[in-house]
């Protein structure tokens, strides 16, 4: 008879297929190696240009070169000494941090130039304005700087041009100012950025600048600022 | 042949026998040879349903065997594909070759009195102690000082104020950044509009080339300036400061 005994079906399978069944393990295998590094890759790999981390580290230059610059200039002209230290303290804080930010963007290897200011800021929720992409009413760099809670160059100059308590009061009302102007960029940071070190440094920034903002208040009713 | 009890019952006058039960009322009425016939025909139907199943059974393999090939195959090109890309770019001209850019090698050292420059307008060499706030001036600079600002990562815009003036000199403002740029008139420029780094400097015939903004991406406040991130405020503001 030449029906063929069921026994030999179960017999080993051909070489070839072992060989093909071998390759797709050996396949699967490299495949998963390779995805298996994606995450530690993705770790590593730096935020991008248009990403929050980047566009944090930008604005928070040009926010802390002004904060720097208005405590350099009462440090040199204040008779407070409370007021004078405070300034020193901002200066040299807020320029270590600059450096901190800028340094974010050479290893990121990123240009230290960007799009419009907080235009990294418009898919959170703390941002309130809407960037150039939207078009018609793209707010000037002067708007998104008042924004961004800096003092015009109007108020600098009246700082400059006072003297005493008055130049006090108006360096500390607009170093109040200019500090909350900083809490709503962190905030974003917190919300959008996923850079370990870029969120310890912003909830860094909301911590002691909301802790400065009580001290200057408090020094403003000492002076007996007109509010 | 000894008659047996089944021959009997095949036998024509067995045919007049029955049965209730009808699988046995079929047997009676068959002969041996219409048996045989049956058993041949159900071994036959047998055989052909087990090629059937075998059949089948390859084809399930191969649509098996075939998709998993796929499947492999495509999970070791997403794993190829999907890989995280490093970043490519590198600042400082290095990564985008602006066209028309000049490079330098100046010296930094800080000096009093005048310096007779090698680039015109210069861009980087000795420099006054005393840097250039940056900001917007409406007349011209003294190149000692905006010298040391250009040291400090900024980039100085001069222009030649008989050629560029009203809507173009405008759109040349709007394209400058708010910190860190100096723009004044210059006398005696090369062309209309000169965009200078340390060490970098870009000759422009037009306010609205496209080469100012990848200039300013690639030069402004750049890593290889001697003083990144050193203050461009605080010294001495020039004449005609506009803002």
């Amino acid at each position: 008879m030449t029906v063929p005994e069921p026994a030999s079906a179960r017999s080993l399978p051909p070489w070839w297929a072992v060989l093909i069944v071998a390759i797709a393990i050996a396949g699967l295998a490299f495949a998963i190696g390779r995805f298996s590094t994606f995450g530690a890759a993705g770790a590593a790999t730096p935020p991008t240009s248009d990403s929050p981390e980047a566009g944090f580290a930008r604005d928070m230059q040009v926010h802390h070169g002004q904060a720097v610059e208005m405590a350099m200039d009462i440090y040199r002209t204040t008779d407070n000494s409370d007021v004078r230290v405070l300034a020193y303290d901002i200066a040299t804080t807020q320029s270590a941090q600059k450096g901190e930010f800028y340094d974010w963007l050479v290893r990121w290897g990123l240009p230290q130039a960007g799009g419009p200011l907080m235009s990294w800021m418009s898919t959170a929720d703390t941002a309130h304005h809407h960037g150039a992409a939207t078009g018609g009413s793209a707010p000037s760099e002067a708007d998104l700087m008042a924004q961004m809670g800096m003092a015009t160059t109007a108020e600098i100059a009246q700082m400059r041009a006072e003297t005493g308590t008055a130049a006090d009061c108006t360096f500390l009302g607009l170093m109040i100012r200019h500090h909350q102007g900083a809490l709503p960029m962190a905030q974003a940071l917190l919300q959008l950025g996923h850079d370990p070190r870029a969120l310890t440094v912003a909830q860094g920034v909301i911590n002691t600048q909301s802790a400065e903002i009580d001290l200057m208040t408090s020094l403003r009713a000492g002076l007996s600022c007109p509010s | 042949m000894t008659p047996s009890p089944r021959n009997r019952d095949d036998s024509p006058d067995a045919g007049k026998r029955a049965s209730g039960n009808p699988a046995t009322q079929a047997k009676i009425e068959l002969t041996v040879k219409q048996q045989r016939e049956q058993q041949k025909q159900a071994k036959l139907a047998e055989y052909q349903r087990q090629l059937a199943r075998r059949r089948r059974s390859r084809l399930t393999w191969w649509v098996v065997g075939s998709a998993a090939a796929i499947a492999v195959v495509a999970v070791i090109a997403a794993s190829i594909v999907f890989a995280p890309k490093s970043a490519t770019y590198q600042a400082g001209g290095t990564g985008a070759q602006i066209e028309g850019v000049e490079t330098f090698s100046n010296a930094t050292q800080h000096v009093a009195g005048t310096v007779d420059y090698p680039q015109n307008p210069p861009a980087g060499g000795p420099h006054n102690q005393y840097w250039l706030n940056c900001g917007i001036y409406d007349q011209p600079q003294q190149n000692e000082n905006a010298v040391h600002s250009l040291e400090h990562g900024a980039v100085w815009v001069t222009y030649d104020k008989t050629r560029v003036t009203g809507a173009d000199l405008d759109a040349l403002k709007a394209q400058l950044p708010s910190s860190y740029v100096i723009l004044s008139p210059y006398e005696g420029l090369p062309s209309p509009i000169v965009l200078s780094a340390w060490n970098a400097q870009l000759k422009l015939d037009s306010a609205t080339d496209s080469r100012i903004p990848a200039f300013f991406e690639e030069y402004w406040r750049n890593q290889n300036a001697p003083e990144p991130g050193a203050s461009c405020s605080g010294a001495i503001d020039g004449p005609g400061k506009q803002s």
